[in-house]
């Protein structure tokens, strides 16, 4: 909920909530090791036997652990609704549409940043990409 | 020494003092490193310059080995370690990464190509490819791959499903209903509740996801469209586009992210160099 709309990969709100890192890899890191041109089948060469650490792409979260996220988030989002607080809902609305706003432009226009942006970010495990959006969100909705 | 010489003339000719000076010239202007095995980053022109700063896998330098119209962006290999780690990818990524943002075409190598020597190189990647090679750099000469990648707000999309779902909401409500202490006894209820969930997204994203794609590909020379991995990620696709259209592609981003900000997140990723657009080895 607290995310903007459009942004660069990282360098805009997700890395500030997380403090200095991003999850900047994890969107190039398939394109790395899965495209791109494969050299001894373009070519007949004499490749150089190098040893290449073997890295699962595609880790996804075991299913039952995203059913009961979502189950969570579900269950969570009720509570909200049935908050005394009637303003709130409507509160989180607006702030996230003004918000949105201006990230967007600013997201797009610094685009000849992104890459640097993405690289710049820490260790983040790769895996972290499927667990930590909603994460993020959901612990930024408590807080509100 | 008079005359033209061939590459041949000078390796098999007698050995006389002129050649000798012209090769150790030859090796000085290499590094004198040969033969140490080169990783190879990418191809670009001939023409491309590299900028100065950018170093590659552990922090080595890079350099371009030259063919006629291609050029193949390497570095020495780092030797005594398998390859893949993060800094790695990163540093495979940073040598490409420089010459898109310099506007410099680059025919980008998946991660792990390295051939014996800086004569490999030449000899076997670019002399017998090199006009394949060029054709492809040809067609992506301005142009940049862009990826977009799309994720539901999941609080807003969660209330639709309750609302447009009976079954969602009454076993929500069911599970709501159980008091924290007995909550390991519904256990499988809770997984069966993220179950529908999921499945549900999935077959909303079947519709969201396309609509993006097809606003989107009408902009782009070319369009590769991936199955999203997370059940709560709508689109996921690569494009190629013309530099000359970037900012209308990218206004189209942002005019999609704003129309459908309360239940899709946009991220535009890029400019990448063109991993999705090379041709494929069969």
């Amino acid at each position: 909920m607290t995310g903007p709309i459009a942004q660069q990969t990282s360098g805009t709100s997700y890395s500030q909530q997380r403090g200095s890192s991003g999850s900047g890899l994890a969107d190039v890191v398939d394109l790395i090791l899965e495209k791109g041109l494969v050299i001894d089948v373009y070519a007949r060469v004499s490749l150089v036997g190098i040893e290449i650490l073997t890295v699962d792409v595609r880790i996804v979260v075991a299913s039952v652990d995203t059913y009961l996220r979502f189950a969570e988030a579900c269950n969570r989002l009720d509570i909200a609704h049935d908050g005394t607080s009637q303003g709130l809902p409507q509160m989180i609305d607006s702030m996230q549409e003004s918000g949105a706003k201006k990230k967007t432009k600013g997201a797009l226009a610094g685009a000849q940043e992104r890459i640097k942006e993405t690289f710049g970010g820490s260790d983040e495990e790769e895996d972290e990409k499927d667990k930590q959006p909603a994460r993020r969100r959901s612990k930024k909705e408590e807080d509100e | 020494m008079t005359g033209p010489e061939t590459p041949q003339a000078t390796r098999q000719g007698p050995v006389v003092a002129g050649d000798q000076a012209r090769e150790q010239a030859n090796q000085e202007q290499a590094g004198q490193e040969q033969q140490v095995p080169q990783y190879v980053y990418g191809v670009t022109s001939a023409e491309a310059k590299l900028a100065e700063d950018v170093v590659g896998l552990d922090d080595k330098p890079v350099s371009l080995v030259v063919h006629g119209r291609c050029a193949a962006v390497v570095g020495d290999l780092p030797q005594g370690r398998p390859l893949g780690e993060r800094a790695d990818l990163l540093a495979h990524q940073r040598v490409l990464d420089a010459l898109v943002h310099a506007g410099t075409v680059v025919l980008p190598f998946r991660f792990g190509a390295a051939l014996t020597s800086r004569e490999a190189v030449k000899s076997e990647l670019l002399e017998t490819n090199g006009e394949r090679l060029a054709e492809v750099l040809d067609q992506l000469q301005g142009r940049v791959e862009l990826r977009v990648k799309g994720t539901y707000v999941q609080e807003n999309v969660l209330r639709e499903l309750l609302s447009d779902d009976p079954e969602i909401a009454e076993l929500n409500q069911r599970l709501r209903e159980i008091p924290p202490e007995a909550a390991d006894a519904a256990y499988y209820d809770r997984v069966r509740l993220g179950e529908l969930i999921a499945n549900a997204m999935r077959n909303r994203r079947d519709h969201d996801g396309q609509q993006i794609l097809q606003a989107l590909a009408s902009l782009a020379e070319r369009t590769v469209a991936r199955t999203p991995v997370r059940e709560e990620d709508v689109v996921d696709a690569s494009f190629l586009v013309d530099q000359d259209r970037r900012a209308e592609f990218e206004q189209a981003v942002e005019a999609i992210a704003k129309d459908g900000a309360d239940r899709v997140r946009l991220r535009l990723i890029g400019p990448l160099p063109p991993y999705d657009f090379v041709p494929e080895g069969t």
